[in-house]
């Protein structure tokens, strides 16, 4: 049996997909994007959150039957309203041989995999083999600027991209809106773009920046250091997307 | 809202009405002792003065009227003497009068204040060899006739005031029946105030969407009324409500019982929601203010879009609606004797008790066992004792069986003033000749269970670290308790913070949690009859006892606890109602649900919330209000028996802390009602913060 390292499992979740939902949260992430806002989410080791309110140890292992179990306590809520469990991050794709167990052990339960993409290709159809939906993360489409601000390009991004529209699983893109970097006409007509047409797209939400995002970086040891202007109103423009057929919503 | 609702809301708010109250209440003590009248016609006499010394107040912008000018003492019909002679060696419930009660309005409204005097007099003929009957019905009457002619003041001050409206409603109401929806809301406003007005207090509004729909029916048919104007009406309702109930204080302001209950099951068990169920939840919403506190009988397949409308009133942070789930409420009742046409057509009293409207002389609040107390004794004398587990739980049950005989012994001692006006309006009193005072068709006893997740979580701790891992000692835990835990600072920690804990859906806690309860419902259910010919129902509600039950109250019947073995320090309060122990850590409210999901409701029913705190922060994007309403047909579907949602801003809530000026209008829930949060006492603003400290977002 396998064990995985989680940092957080958030009930009555309603914000990470259909119907009323548990959220897992895997700890580990290949990218560092300068926006995040779960630092503590990005290491793969258990570590220890400073607050002036006292410590607390972030990242807790789990076997999969532990987790399957708890989530299968919840299945009759989850079917009853529409909702499943999501498994979010970090980044689950770093951790898919464990999800995919959980998943197995699972009671008919719907799957959301929430992923930035970035991760094994072998992997990543394994895992889509046994998932309902997918919310799929889309930064930035020039590579330098992906190198950039994420720390890493985003060439294996694109292809499962390629690998997720022929796996015949619905998806959702997701596209943070960070002022003047991902907000940008060009960035979001890129991103329209390469996704329109693309088999099993239901649409793309975009996400306007969260201010807080730098809240925990101090507590996790971090620096909070955003090469932007975090008050910078974001434009949201909705028409790229809807002149391409693309339906699009802002969340 | 327009502009004279507007007005109408600000007045209340201020307190304009305060200007037209008498500085002193009556005094007609002299008067009836020099008569020497029995009780019952001391209290017949008290309600015909009272309603003499009313002075008519017609503000211009009222469709609807009634303002209370007499204060909020109510006169006394004996000396203190009398009295005492009167009640030596009785139970005295509360202040003394009936309340917590909801009459049967629709009954009243639609046949008027006459028909119940034709009722009496008739009675009158037929008992003259029953002085006991005769004096009722002779009260009875002298009561009636003393609201209608109130009510004739009110036409006669109407008719000054050029106000030809109001003469043609005066005339008709509440002395006939009521014909329109206005006819119908006027009458109910004046016969709720009345109940008011001579001492009866906590008096709900029952099943109001059921008994108003038809007259407002038929003015939608008949074209007098379009939607529009009924929301007005309604809305000027629902804020006269909050007009004079500065003078109903109750343990804390705003504990005023001024309750409705929409939605449910007709008689035979159809969905009974109707257009007024939804302007209620509507007109509520936009009114916002602390009344009427709404309750919405759910099944598990109620259709989210009524949900949803509901979650628009947890969202501006009511503290309301308050839901009852009739899957599981109406077949308890009736499994404890009440019959099926009545069990669906029951209503939530001033708190969460359920009671038949109009059907029952129930005092559905005798007192509160304290799970923390019982569990506390028990542990220490079974610990001293050399005990396992099995043995304290013995113990546990033996307290438990103790406290509820002393409460239900102290109860079967009762006495209730004669109530000759509240019973005309009551189903059977009039046709049966019968004071309410001396019982109607269901007379049974509700007692709350108070710190239930505190108590179950202490035996978890002991069952955790005194029997399976050994790691504490029995006199170390019984030294910490008596130490308030000074020096044992890391055992409280580990009691606090280690051990398994309701509401986490774990089974290692939850399964206390669901023998307390079982221990609770065969006490009631072995101490049988009492001799007022009811039961006792075992509730799981806390109301003030969360803190009375801590700290200590004046004359409380109930036993206090100090330190107890789950790491909450002496004076501490427990969490309200159904709630886990404040401070837990807590995985989310579908782990809350599971764990109280598995209370035995069927043997649980005198009411008791489960009381979640939502962080407004989850109602920030447009699906929100729809998941919220989905949490709460969870609720349902999982088989739980009443909720309590609550959504506030913790920092909203700490500035008002500090600038009450700022926040007059913030209105949080409290136990069983909503109140404004600057007219609580500091230790229920505390509670109510570090509540939602620990809020789900
Ligand atoms: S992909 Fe997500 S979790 Fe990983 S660093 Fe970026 S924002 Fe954070």
């Amino acid at each position: 049996m396998r064990r995985g390292l989680i940092f957080d499992i958030k009930e009555f979740a309603i914000h990470d997909g259909p119907g009323i939902r548990t959220t897992v949260f895997l700890k580990g992430c290949p990218l560092a994007c300068m926006w995040c806002h779960n630092p503590e989410g990005q290491s793969a080791t258990p570590q220890i959150l400073r607050n002036p309110g006292g410590e607390r140890l972030v990242g807790e292992y789990i076997t999969s039957d532990d987790l399957a179990g708890r989530l299968n306590r919840q299945a009759k809520i989850f079917k009853q309203n529409g909702g499943g469990v999501t498994f979010s991050g970090g980044e689950p794709l770093m951790q898919s041989a464990f999800i995919a167990e959980v998943i197995t052990l699972l009671d008919d339960i719907h799957v959301l995999l929430d992923t930035c993409g970035y991760g094994s290709s072998d992997d990543f159809r394994h895992l889509l083999k046994k998932v309902d939906l997918v919310y799929y993360d889309l930064k930035l489409m020039d590579p330098e600027l992906h190198q950039k601000f994420t720390g890493r390009d985003n060439s294996l991004i694109l292809e499962n991209l390629t690998v997720l529209s022929q796996s015949g699983v619905p998806f959702v893109i997701r596209v943070p809106l960070i002022p003047t970097i991902t907000d940008t006409t060009e960035n979001l007509s890129r991103i329209a773009n390469r996704i329109q047409n693309l088999p099993g797209l239901v649409k793309v939400d975009l996400l306007p920046y969260n201010q807080s995002a730098g809240a925990k970086y101090e507590a996790a040891g971090m620096r909070w250091q955003p090469d932007y202007d975090e008050k910078k109103p974001v434009t949201a423009n909705l028409k790229i997307f809807t002149d391409l057929g693309i339906n699009v919503g802002v969340k | 809202m327009n502009e004279r609702l507007k007005r109408l809301k600000v007045k209340a708010r201020d307190l304009d009405q305060k200007s037209y109250r008498q500085s002193q209440p009556l005094n007609i003590l002299s008067d009836i002792n020099a008569q020497n009248l029995t009780w019952m016609r001391r209290m017949a006499h008290l309600t015909a003065r009272q309603c003499q010394a009313e002075v008519p107040i017609i503000d211009p912008d009222e469709q609807i009227v009634f303002t209370r000018t007499l204060p909020a003492e109510i006169p006394e019909v004996y000396t203190p003497e009398q009295w005492q002679e009167l009640t030596t060696g009785r139970t005295i419930h509360e202040s003394g009068p009936i309340n917590n009660l909801s009459p049967d309005w629709g009954m009243v409204l639609s046949q008027g204040l006459l028909e119940q005097k034709q009722i009496a007099l008739d009675g009158v003929m037929n008992c003259q060899n029953d002085p006991e009957k005769l004096d009722f019905y002779e009260s009875a009457i002298i009561t009636i006739d003393s609201v209608i002619e109130l009510a004739n003041r009110y036409a006669k001050e109407a008719r000054r005031q050029n106000r030809m409206d109001l003469v043609e409603v005066l005339q008709q109401v509440p002395a006939r029946p009521a014909q329109t929806f206005r006819e119908a809301l006027q009458s109910l406003r004046l016969l709720h105030s009345v109940t008011h007005l001579i001492g009866h207090y906590q008096i709900g509004l029952g099943r109001f969407d059921q008994f108003m729909w038809p007259y407002l029916r038929s003015d939608l048919h008949e074209g007098r009324l379009d939607m529009e104007q009924a929301y007005d009406l309604l809305a000027e309702f629902f804020i006269s409500l909050n007009k004079d109930s500065d003078l109903y204080p109750g343990v804390q302001q705003g504990d005023n019982g001024q309750t409705i209950t929409l939605g449910g099951v007709d008689q035979n068990g159809q969905t009974a929601v109707n257009e007024l169920t939804r302007l209620c939840l509507r007109v509520s919403r936009d009114v916002s203010m602390i009344d009427p506190k709404i309750n919405l009988r759910i099944t598990a397949d109620t259709d989210l879009e009524l949900l949803s409308l509901a979650t628009e009133l947890t969202r501006k942070g009511l503290g309301f609606p308050q839901y009852s789930n009739d899957d599981v409420v109406i077949p308890a009742l009736v499994k404890h004797g009440y019959s099926l046409e009545d069990a669906r057509d029951y209503a939530v009293a001033a708190c969460w008790e359920f009671i038949i409207p109009g059907k029952g002389m129930e005092v559905v609040n005798i007192g509160a066992l304290s799970f923390p107390a019982a569990v506390d004794r028990a542990l220490r004398d079974g610990l001293l004792a050399g005990e396992e587990m099995a043995g304290i739980l013995d113990r546990v049950r033996t307290e438990i069986e103790y406290q509820v005989n002393h409460l239900a012994q102290t109860y079967e001692k009762l006495i209730l003033p004669p109530a000759p006006f509240f019973s005309v309006l009551m189903s059977d009193c009039l046709s049966e000749g019968k004071d309410l005072s001396k019982g109607a068709k269901y007379n049974n006893f509700g007692i709350h269970g108070a710190g239930s997740a505190n108590a179950a979580d202490a035996l978890a701790a002991v069952q955790e670290f005194v029997f399976n891992q050994r790691s504490i000692k029995p006199e170390d835990l019984i030294a910490a308790l008596d130490q308030d835990f000074q020096g044992w600072e890391d055992l409280r920690v580990t009691l606090a913070g280690k051990a398994p804990k309701v509401g986490n859906d774990d089974d290692r806690a939850d399964t206390f949690l669901v023998t307390l309860f079982n221990m609770f419902a065969d006490a009631c259910e072995a101490y049988g009859t009492t001799t007022l010919g009811g039961i006792i129902r075992p509730g799981s509600a806390t109301a003030m006892y969360y803190i009375w039950l801590t700290q200590g109250f004046e004359d409380m019947r109930e036993p206090i606890v100090g330190a107890t073995a789950e790491g909450r320090q002496s004076g501490k309060p427990f969490g309200a109602n159904l709630a886990p122990t404040q401070g837990v850590q807590i995985r989310g409210p579908f782990s809350v649900l599971l764990s109280f999901a598995k209370i035995d409701y069927q043997r649980i029913y005198n009411g008791g919330p489960i009381t979640i705190e939502i962080s407004d922060s989850v109602f920030r994007d447009r699906d929100s209000i729809q998941k919220v309403a989905m949490l709460v047909r969870t609720f349902a579907q999982q088989g739980c028996q009443q909720l309590q949602l609550n959504s506030m801003n913790l920092e909203t809530m700490l500035d008002a802390r500090a600038h009450p000026e700022n926040h007059k209008n913030l209105i949080v829930r409290v136990w069983g009602w909503s109140g404004y949060f600057c007219e609580l006492t500091p230790e229920y603003q505390d509670q109510i913060i570090a509540r939602h400290i620990y809020a789900f977002d």
